[in-house]
């Protein structure tokens, strides 16, 4: 299991955090005292039996008795408060995890780039740290202790049935659950894009129905639909085939360990070099180790999907910086205005996307930036925003810029909140006086997006100029004003806007005819 | 949750019913091994000590082996046999769900998001039912009692024992869950808010970052990520008691079993044996009662995506039978809307009101109207998509409700404001209206539709790798192959509200009415309405202005 971002992954973050290698110590230990609770019951209730077939005084039997008791008792309060500085733990960890991606994703420049997809494996993936300390190195590290503490115990009476449980116990805990996680790691491999190409068809199915049903390819579609159904369960089966003989193995383990106790511990009895009372110990403690073995099967398992999680993420917080992350709040030049002059545009490393471009817009001018998709119009944005440097040529801006972004994020919060992104010591009367410029009317203590209510795609357009309107600035660029609404709701709201730019320069990318036609001119790509 | 097997489930999936009785018979094999497993540890164990030998018990030894054996293999059974139950489930929903889309694609009360979500990773939560939950459930409906029948067979003291403590476990759990709920469930809500919290720091970054405001936001997830972990210990504390309270009884019996039975030895009341073999079996009574506890979470989110997998296909039933042996209307047959009203499930207000038109082939009906005046959804009342509230539509003398579905729709070409796209090329995607559209008809019709794009270009998922506007002229492209090679007769067009070039359309109409097809269009372009034979203006008082029929 070669791991090597992760481990050092954890490692920072276990000395970052403040007593987090303590807890650590302490929730193995706790893991280790419960599973090895359970082991010593099986133990020493065993004895318990043997040395009370002896028919001694009862007085021998109190300790052993009481030993049976407290291990009974303590079994559930150990796993209670393992549990308990376990779960601490995994969160204080997770918790630096998350405040490490922010601070890498928030010096980078989203804006612009399609990430999507990124952000939201981004969010799932902090929470594997989570499960890394919970499920797999608390139970593979305490079942190692019980193992290890189990063993040297035994030794004490039968050296060679120890031997043969720490045996048996490391094929069950170690050699069988890391061997079903290579076979299913492979088999996970195949399974992803099998999952991807059967969600590909759903989403195709869920976007485009009434076109298939009206050109008559609901056959066709279930059909292929049944296809990829299938193809993801081959490898399912395979995968729970796996599984299933990995714990049949476990379990041939354990009766392997039982009867080579049996066969080793009876012979040393009938040498005479053993008392017949620590046969039961013997036969029974393998039994009561099965229990703490079992799961580290599945423990195995998670540890790939956590591994790559983590993997992913440590690509993301280690990669580079590109451009400045916030926008730069100064200017270049004193009028505002925007003056690009013979540039070069791309992300930082990567190939150009235009060259030799130039484009100014001056005092009150509205000025259009038109092209075809995938022209680079967003990267040409984000460069006169200041986001990310030009690769030649000289972009200067002058005044401090606004942006309308096509795509722009309602927080869930208020309002109120979300229009003071673009100026966070908004007062309560300018929050009402910008919602009633960008015609807005929403109560400004609503609450919005996940757990408030959602808002439709025109009113989430107008929340985001109410938060450019909030935000002092003397010139604007707007991304696609229009895209993706209907043609009343885009005129009424260009209308709205061109109101409120006050004869600000404004810049427009878009490809919609009716808003170029509504500027002063109009450069192309 | 409804109980501990989802009725549905078990009612409407054939390979549930199998799976439940497959899985007790693993009880009740399961119960049997560990009570051989028992009984030979037991008699092995005594065996030698009384004797001093182990030469007599080797035998014995190796039937030990066997039962470990048989009871891995029984492991590695169950396994495959949930893995294919599980299997046989999700595709059987992923089947239904398909087909319920497809036979009413236009549900108001389903997004296509909700659908993608069920389907892919919804459906994935029964595999937890299935491979973990139900299992269990089986094991624990039969393994307690086999083994506390073995017990009690073997020594009544310690199984009176086990019988008061082994119902205490769901008693406890349920005493539990009862008191706690309330808080747990309130502070599942706030630590769940607080979590979110960051997922929505994460996607607004680009926003913040126009507004300079990403990094003074740093302090704020530090403030919340703090609250987010106490709170969650807080819901942790409580919500660990109920298995603190499965694990303290039952290993808590365990060791009153043992201890109770060892002085019972001394004295002579139980034979060793008896006591070894009751020490071994106990654990086993509880271990299944108690693993039920710990999938009961898969439990709930596969019923969960169950519920919401049946919610779906449960859904209104579609507008046009699947089959019928209605006779199809020739070509010419004419369109007629006729008294048709509808209003959208659970609104007060109609979207039509009484509408009566007609539509000949071979000439263009333009529809226009301001938003909301119905008519897209008269479009989808025409396609067949919907049910009117009342009134009909005939095509010739036959209402088209009585039309064999799939032969109604091969008469339509269907081009909607968003064209949706299938994934392969351009070439792939004007087939889709006429699989058997040879290149050149393909390269013919993206030529009238104005659209430049090399047949081969590849379209990505949904579409990607075109524009809205490429999109648009791909699917007029469609439709008119549809129509000038297929069987089409109508051209039902509903115009994109993104500015697309009206000339465009306007020829695609000029080609479609010399085909002597009909065309139905919603716009309100002047380049469009010039080209129409009659235009309805469509008015929300509902009454067509200007309706001629």
């Amino acid at each position: 299991m070669k791991s090597a971002p992760t481990t050092a992954m954890l490692r920072s973050l276990l000395t970052a955090v403040p007593g987090a290698r303590w807890r650590l110590v302490a929730s193995i230990l706790l893991a280790a005292a419960a599973s090895g609770a359970s082991v010593a019951l099986m133990g020493v209730s065993g004895w318990l039996l043997s040395r009370a077939a002896e028919f001694p005084p009862v007085l021998y039997l109190q300790a052993a008795a009481v030993g049976v008791r407290f291990f009974g008792i303590s079994r559930g309060v150990f796993r209670y408060v393992e549990r308990l500085v376990g779960h601490d733990l995994a969160l204080r960890l997770q918790q630096a995890l998350r405040l490490r991606t922010y601070d890498a994703l928030s010096q980078t420049t989203l804006l612009g780039r399609r990430r999507g997809d990124l952000l939201q494996r981004v969010i799932a993936d902090v929470s594997a740290i989570n499960d890394l300390v919970v499920r797999v190195i608390l139970p593979f590290c305490s079942a190692s202790l019980v193992i290890l503490g189990t063993t040297v115990m035994l030794g004490r009476f039968s050296p060679l049935t120890a031997l043969v449980l720490l045996a048996t116990s490391v094929l069950a805990g170690v050699v069988v659950p890391v061997a079903a996680q290579r076979a299913t790691h492979r088999l996970d491999a195949e399974v992803a894009p099998a999952r991807g190409r059967l969600a590909d068809e759903f989403h195709e199915l869920a976007r485009a129905t009434t076109d298939l049903v009206a050109n008559g390819h609901t056959a066709a579609t279930l059909a292929r639909l049944a296809e990829r159904d299938h193809a993801l369960r081959e490898i399912e089966r395979r995968t729970a085939w796996t599984r299933g003989l990995a714990q049949g193995a476990q379990l041939a383990a354990t009766g392997v360990a039982v009867a080579a106790a049996l066969l080793i511990g009876g012979q040393a009895v009938t040498d005479g070099r053993m008392a017949p009372r620590l046969l039961a110990v013997l036969a029974l403690v393998p039994l009561a180790m099965h229990e703490v073995l079992a799961n580290l099967t599945q423990s195995a398992q998670t540890f790939t999907r956590t591994r790559s999680a983590l993997e992913r993420l440590d690509e993301v917080i280690t990669a580079a910086p590109v451009g400045v992350g916030d926008l730069p709040l100064d200017s270049s030049a004193d009028t505002p205005g925007i003056d690009v002059s013979h540039a070069t545009i791309g992300w930082p490393g990567h190939d150009p996307v235009v060259r030799d471009f130039s484009l100014t817009v001056g005092p009150r001018e509205r000025v259009a930036l038109v092209g075809p998709s995938g022209a680079g119009k967003t990267t040409i944005a984000a460069t006169i925003l200041g986001a990310i440097p030009a690769q030649a040529g000289a972009v200067t801006t002058g005044g401090r810029l606004g942006y309308l972004a096509q795509d722009a994020h309602v927080f869930s919060t208020t309002v109120a909140e979300n229009i003071r992104i673009g100026d966070k010591d908004a007062s309560s009367e300018r929050i009402q006086q910008v919602l009633d410029l960008a015609r807005l009317p929403l109560a400004p203590d609503r609450f919005l997006g996940e757990a408030g209510s959602t808002l439709s795609g025109g009113e989430a357009r107008r929340l985001a100029m109410a938060r450019l309107f909030a935000h002092d600035s003397d010139v604007w660029v707007l991304d696609e004003p229009t895209e993706h609404l209907d043609r009343e709701t885009a005129t009424a709201l260009m209308d709205d806007l061109w109101r409120a730019a006050a004869g600000r320069p404004v810049l427009v990318i878009t490809h919609d005819p009716d808003v170029v036609a509504s500027c002063d001119r109009s450069v192309s790509l | 949750m409804a109980g501990p097997i989802h009725p549905r489930l078990l009612q409407r999936v054939q390979a549930t019913k199998r799976y439940v009785a497959a899985s007790v018979l693993v009880g009740v094999i399961s119960a049997g091994l560990l009570i051989a497993q028992a009984w030979l540890l037991a008699h092995c164990i005594v065996g030698i000590f009384n004797a001093r030998t182990v030469a007599p018990f080797t035998g014995q030894i190796l039937g030990l082996i066997g039962v470990f054996a048989a009871r891995g293999l029984l492991a590695w059974t169950s396994e495959t046999l949930a893995h294919r139950a599980a299997a046989e489930v999700k595709s059987e929903l992923r089947r239904d769900l398909a087909a319920a889309r497809l036979s009413n694609p236009v549900r108001t009360d389903v997004s296509s998001a909700s659908l993608m979500r069920v389907a892919t990773q919804g459906l994935d939560d029964l595999d937890g039912y299935f491979s973990r939950y139900l299992p269990q459930l089986g094991l624990a409906v039969v393994v307690p009692f086999i083994i506390g029948a073995a017990i009690l067979w073997a020594d009544w003291q310690s199984a009176i024992i086990v019988a008061f403590t082994l119902p205490l476990i769901p008693v406890f759990m349920a005493l539990i869950g009862w008191t706690t709920q309330q808080s747990v469930a309130r502070r599942f809500a706030v630590a769940d808010r607080l979590a979110n919290h960051f997922a929505d720091l994460i996607e607004g970054l680009p926003t913040l970052q126009a507004f300079s405001r990403a990094r003074a936001q740093r302090r704020g997830v530090i403030l919340t990520e703090d609250a987010n972990r106490r709170e969650t210990m807080k819901t942790l504390r409580v919500s660990f008691l109920s298995s603190f309270a499965l694990e303290f009884l039952a290993t808590l019996s365990v060791a009153v079993v043992a201890v109770t039975i060892g002085f019972r030895v001394v004295f002579g009341h139980v034979d060793f044996t008896t006591a070894l073999f009751v020490l071994v079996l106990a654990p086993e009574a509880f271990l299944p009662v108690r693993q039920v506890g710990v999938h009961f979470h898969d439990s709930a989110d596969g019923v969960a995506a169950a519920d919401a997998a049946f919610a779906i296909i449960d859904g209104p039933a579609p507008s046009l039978p699947a089959q019928s042996s209605a006779p199809v209307p020739p070509p010419d047959a004419r369109l007629l809307v006729e008294n048709l009203t509808y209003r959208h499930p659970g609104a007060d207000h109609l979207v039509i009101d009484n509408l009566t038109l007609t539509a000949h082939p071979g000439e263009v009906l333009a529809l226009t109207g301001p938003s909301g005046v119905g008519k897209s959804t008269l479009l989808t009342l025409i396609a067949g998509f919907t049910t009117p509230t009342s009134g009909r539509i005939l095509l010739g003398d036959h209402p088209i409700s009585a039309l064999d579905r799939e032969q109604w729709w091969a008469r339509i070409a269907w081009v909607p404001q968003t064209p949706g796209m299938v994934r392969g090329t351009v070439a792939d995607n004007v087939r889709l209206g006429l699989p058997t559209a040879t290149d050149e008809q393909v390269t013919e019709a993206l030529r009238l539709a104005s659209c430049e794009l090399p047949v081969d270009k590849p379209v990505e998922d949904l579409g990607e790798g075109l524009s809205a506007g490429e999109r648009r002229r791909v699917a007029l492209a469609r439709a008119l192959v549809r129509i000038r090679h297929g069987q089409a007769t109508w051209l039902i067009l509903d115009e994109p509200t993104a500015g697309l070039d009206a000339d465009t359309e306007a020829r695609v109409l000029d080609s479609v009415k010399a085909s002597g097809a009909g065309a139905i269009v919603v716009t309100h372009r002047p380049a469009v309405i010039s080209r129409a034979d009659r235009v309805i203006a469509l008015t929300p008082a509902n009454l067509p202005a200007g309706a001629d029929a």
